[in-house]
């Protein structure tokens, strides 16, 4: 780190936040997760401090004026998968903060080089219908697979991401009880090409399915998580937008830490975690401030806990292997932000598409998406020099977002290899640019003159922002089987609680994932209250309790 | 549906709207704060337009280093950190110097370079009035100027007797004579300093922190902007916007309620009497009325108050004539952000400014007083754009890095802000846009003056360039009128109890239960809590709040006499 010069006062001013301060808890990181546990624990009378390297609370929770000056984007979560389910909106009444999503009916489109196009709407006979054009035999499997998918969500998927994880031969025995459950573990063993390619004939209806299951990382190829695969096509139509932007869930929540008597120390690192006698102590901010606690929840993947901010003397073997061969996200993103005078209008059959909150484009063909993923996982960054990607126009449903009127913010958005060869400086200008182009060339009107505002911003950018996105891992670290379920981010820290005594994990790197489900950090805080002894002043949701009297009594 | 009733209403999030929210939520009552921006603060702000750089669009240094507020509102339970500054100033001329003016904190630096300058110690004078001040006299100066509520009018004060007169004539006897009260800023330096870049500097550093040094009356406004800054030397760990997190922070810890895109559309007024607000349609929040038992508290500024959101038809027309007639003149900031791999080495020379007691803000060029009259002249006439030849234009270079690592990545440096004072959007004859259309041209001279000074400052060191002109403040910033940083003119018509007019001196309005709580109302802006802390006197006089035990009034609080139109 540089050296900062500093004078030191020979008049006090005024007190400043003390060098050695006591608290209860720590919280590591104030993204989604940590603010999350920071909210239930700090309710629950714990004095809980939560540490933010950054300025700015919320982690991908962003909105910020990243197109300075006039222009808010959400540079990273814009829709949110849970909403329906994740127990803090319902814990706490977020919506006294002013807290609203808005939950489209016209989700996911997908416009194709001639013209035709797919509408996936939350309304299932909306999306047979668009469907219909394709394939009638389609659009009728869509309809039952997705009655069947959803209950599997409700009754297994869901209640399952606010649970701590069960062994995989628990998991078995669980779910073999039902007939959900059973299909459940069958789709565990299919890979996302296997799942699409026994339900789907149409090529177009394929692409777009097979788009929404591994656009946020799942290996296209791979068996292990297919049951991933209905998680993500419900929740892919069920998606919903923060009104006001992602960070209004931050604030809202950083309202109920400061309500509760809890603080957010924002625009501090921390840079140790102390240990005293095999027990967590507190951490050590950049500052050299020192907060003593009793338990410090952490989350940051395991390369960082584990592998930097604790003295390796404390780490067990086990955890010391789990980083060094953590796996990062396979992918990241190259993000165009732009701010334009105009709507983009797509030259496509089907107007909604102009409406929806994701329009993917670039993509013909089935095969040519499988050769594009196939492409980024192998470190390049196109299949044959064709890109493609999703777009969201952020101001369709949030027309809060420019602070100067008659403007739209949106950005398209690609998958790509974590570093490239030459390194990503050198690549960044022209790829961001020729992703641009691809959104241009399927709209009518939406020329480079009518951009007012643009940046580009590589997985390099990412981390630099938010450093626990490390490599541009957007969820602390790959979905592969090795690292999902009881084994993220290691079967010795399971429902958060690590061998170190005192030591919790709350984050994205931890059972179930990212993406803003919320889980992570509800899991650590359940099982800090237990371990403390604390009275919850939380239920479990119903659909949580109503899981765990069919599966886990 | 749920009704949505608090006993205040303050709109906007802002330093002030935020400040006043903490005050009154402290105080124990139920407060509702509605920010039409995704997030409080208003110009206490940092962004990051590029991953790992942040940038200070508006404020940059903690001025209100003297507030009581820091004590009462215990900011530093909710986190508040400071870094402070080896040096603060200095000045680069055209003609091969620059001079490192140090600060508070280490005093020997600025004392040193002049010295070696001049072969005299041109401070002097200056430098003994601080002294004699001491630590607690410039607090007590500083708190009178600016943390002393406008006095009821029914005391005719002289001017002689106005709070800071008499805290100055009390502290420096030796200094006070009767001349002093008409007396400008400047007429002062031309007494005491005789370096004329140093006095260049000095009346540039009082424009940028409030009333222009050439206005009659107002010297110790003046020298209090500049001793202001110069008091904590340095600014809050991270940039301002920490400063508006502590603040928020102890607000909502004590039970206020802050909303975030909720913009407010309409005061509603009943009976003469302000009892809530309607939000705009659009706004993030499920009701969109809100009532107010006791008080609205408007933390806009005073022309959106009453031309926007306080409906026409309860306001007398003289009255909103005043209104339209606030000068918003001296404050509209054409501002840079440069991102560059080295500090500027003014002249060539590294060894004027090392790292480690490097000025924080530079004024360049400061050769003479011709350079702060042209610029002045040229910000305050009717035209389309500012002059823009070399020896028209003078900056205040700023940049924290050195001193607070957490503001960019190693290896670079931010020079954030860059000043430029240039007309208000409004007085544009080509329309207020008009600034924008010379975006590029005013930044290329900008630059091509930077390199005129620094060498170094060439295309191989900035990395990129970052620009908000008033006009781009204004729309960012709803409250910013003008891309005003200071709200209005800080003119002896509109100062103390002038300010913003004369009916609305003392934070009150015509309409009942309607407070002011905006950098339009004395002592103005800078993110001082001042505002706040003054409005505090008066609802404590109109029994909106009781003062709890932490609460202290200001020493020279002259309250409405009984028989008095105070109340």
């Amino acid at each position: 780190m540089r050296t900062s010069f500093q004078a030191v006062p020979d008049t006090k001013l005024f007190d400043e936040f003390p060098k050695e301060t006591t608290f209860d808890v720590v919280v590591v990181g104030g993204g989604p997760n940590g603010l999350i546990a920071g909210a239930y624990l700090s309710k629950a009378g714990l004095k809980t401090l939560v540490v933010e390297k950054r300025h700015e609370i919320g982690g991908g929770l962003a909105t910020e004026e990243t197109l300075f000056p006039g222009f808010y984007t959400n540079p990273h979560a814009i829709y949110h998968l849970m909403v329906d389910y994740i127990p803090v909106l319902k814990d706490f009444d977020l919506s006294t903060h002013g807290v609203t999503f808005i939950k489209p009916n016209i989700q996911t489109a997908q416009v194709f080089s001639d013209g035709s196009s797919l509408v996936f709407c939350q309304q299932i006979e909306d999306t047979k219908d668009s469907m219909a054009k394709f394939s009638p035999k389609d659009a009728r499997n869509f309809g039952q697979l997705m009655r069947k998918w959803h209950k599997m969500v409700d009754g297994i998927l869901a209640p399952g991401t606010y649970l701590p994880p069960l062994s995989p031969i628990d998991m078995i025995e669980a779910l073999g009880r039902t007939e959900f459950g059973t299909e459940a573990l069958r789709l565990t063993e299919m890979s996302p090409i296997e799942i699409i390619d026994e339900n789907f004939t149409n090529d177009k209806i394929k692409t777009l399915m097979l788009y929404m299951s591994c656009m946020w990382g799942l290996n296209p190829n791979d068996s292990g998580l297919g049951f991933l695969v209905p998680l993500l096509i419900d929740r892919g139509l069920n998606k919903a937008q923060c009104y006001g932007g992602s960070h209004k869930l931050a604030g809202a929540l950083s309202r109920e830490i400061h309500k509760a008597g809890g603080l957010i120390l924002d625009n501090s690192e921390v840079t140790n975690i102390l240990i005293e006698d095999g027990h967590v102590a507190g951490v050590v901010c950049a500052d050299d401030r020192v907060i003593k606690a009793t338990a410090v929840l952490s989350s940051l993947p395991p390369p960082l806990t584990f592998g930097k901010l604790i003295d390796q003397s404390y780490v067990p073997d086990e955890l010391k292997e789990n980083a060094e061969n953590w796996e990062w996200d396979p992918w990241s993103f190259l993000t165009v932000s732009v701010a334009t005078k105009n709507k983009p209008i797509y030259n496509c059959d089907d107007p909604w598409v102009n409406d929806a909150l994701m329009v993917v484009l670039g993509f013909d063909s089935y095969d040519q998406l499988i050769e594009h993923f196939n492409a980024v996982l192998s470190g390049k960054l196109t299949a044959n020099g064709e890109m493609g990607g999703h777009v969201t126009l952020e101001t369709t449903y949030d027309p809060t977002l420019p602070r100067v009127p008659g403007h739209e913010i949106g950005f398209i958005q690609c998958h790509v290899p974590n570093e490239l060869e030459g390194g990503w400086d050198s690549h960044k200008a022209q790829a961001g640019n020729d992703l641009l182009k691809v959104w241009q060339s399927y709209t009518t009107n939406f020329e480079n003159s009518s951009v007012v505002k643009k940046s580009i911003e590589d997985p390099k950018d990412i981390e630099t922002r938010i450093a626990s996105m490390v490599k541009g891992s957007i969820k602390h670290g790959d979905y592969n089987p090795l690292q999902m379920g009881v084994f993220r981010p290691h079967d010795s820290c399971v429902g958060g609680r690590s061998p170190i005594e005192g030591l919790y994990l709350c984050g994205a790197s931890s059972y179930p994932g990212g993406l803003i489900i919320g889980g992570p950090g509800y899991i650590a805080a359940n099982t800090l209250a237990e371990d403390l002894e604390i009275d919850k002043w939380w239920k479990l949701p119903n659909f949580v309790s109503k899981y765990k009297d069919i599966y886990l009594s | 549906m749920h009704e949505e009733r608090f006993d205040v209403v303050v709109i906007g999030g802002g330093h002030n709207g935020s400040t006043i929210a903490a005050y009154l939520a402290k105080s124990g009552l139920s407060v509702c704060v509605l920010e039409e921006r995704p997030e409080c603060g208003g110009g206490q702000e940092n962004t990051e337009p590029r991953p790992g750089f942040r940038i200070d669009p508006h404020a940059t240094y903690l001025y209100g280093g003297a507030a009581p507020g820091f004590e009462q509102l215990e900011l530093w339970k909710y986190g508040f950190r400071m870094v402070y500054y080896q040096s603060m100033a200095g000045l680069v001329t055209q003609d091969g110097i620059a001079a490192n003016l140090g600060g508070r904190w280490n005093k020997e630096v600025g004392v040193d370079s002049i010295k070696s300058l001049t072969g005299t110690d041109p401070q002097g004078a200056e430098a003994l009035f601080l002294q004699n001040l001491g630590d607690n006299g410039q607090r007590d100066l500083l708190r009178s100027l600016f943390w002393t509520p406008p006095v009821p009018s029914e005391y005719e004060l002289e001017p002689k007797d106005l709070p800071w007169w008499k805290v100055f004539r009390d502290l420096l006897p030796g200094f006070w004579t009767d001349r002093l009260v008409d007396m400008s800023f400047i007429d002062f330096l031309d007494e005491f300093i005789s370096w004329e870049p140093l006095r260049c500097f000095e009346s540039f550093a009082a424009w940028y922190c409030g009333a222009h040094p050439a206005w009659d009356g107002m010297l110790l406004p003046s020298l209090g902007g500049a001793l202001l800054v110069g008091y904590s030397s340095g600014s809050p760990r991270g940039g301002m916007h920490t400063y508006a997190h502590a603040i928020i922070r102890c607000a909502m810890a004590h039970g206020a309620r802050i909303i975030t895109n909720a913009s407010v559309g309409e005061i509603i007024v009943q009976n003469g009497r302000a009892v809530g607000v309607k939000l705009d349609d659009l706004a993030s929040y499920p009701e969109k009325t809100i009532w107010a038992d006791k008080a609205v508290i408007s933390a806009v500024d005073v022309k959106q108050t009453f031309l926007k959101l306080v409906p026409r038809s309860h306001l007398d027309a003289s009255f909103t004539q005043k209104v339209k007639d606030v000068s918003l003149k001296g404050g509209s900031l054409f501002v840079l952000s440069v991102i560059c791999r080295e500090l500027p080495k003014y002249h060539g020379n590294k060894d004027y400014f090392p790292e480690e007691v490097y000025p924080s803000c530079v004024a360049a060029p400061a050769d003479n007083m011709e350079f702060f009259y042209t610029q002045t002249r040229d910000a305050y006439s009717h035209k389309k754009a500012p002059e823009l030849t070399p020896e028209h234009l003078t900056m205040m270079i700023c940049t924290h890095d050195v001193y607070d690592n957490t503001r960019c990545p190693e290896g670079y440096h931010i020079l954030s802000p860059i000043y430029l004072e240039v007309p208000p959007p409004q007085y544009d004859v080509t329309g207020p846009e008009g600034i924008n259309r010379h975006k590029e041209e005013i930044t290329d001279a900008a630059l091509k003056l930077l390199k005129s000074l620094a060498p170094n400052m060439d295309g191989a060191n900035i990395v990129d360039v970052y620009l908000n002109t008033p006009y781009d403040s204004e729309f960012r910033n709803a409250g910013m009128s003008g891309g005003n940083w200071y709200g209005a003119r800080q003119s002896e018509d509109q100062w103390f109890n002038m300010r913003p007019v004369a009916e609305l001196g003392r934070y009150k309005t015509p309409i009942d239960s309607l407070y002011l709580c905006n950098h339009t109302s004395h002592p103005g802006g800078l993110c001082l809590m001042a505002v706040p802390y003054n409005l505090m006197h008066i609802l404590i006089e109109d029994e909106i709040v009781e003062p709890k035990s932490w609460w202290y009034p200001s020493p020279w609080y002259m309250p409405p006499t009984k028989t008095g139109v105070g109340s």
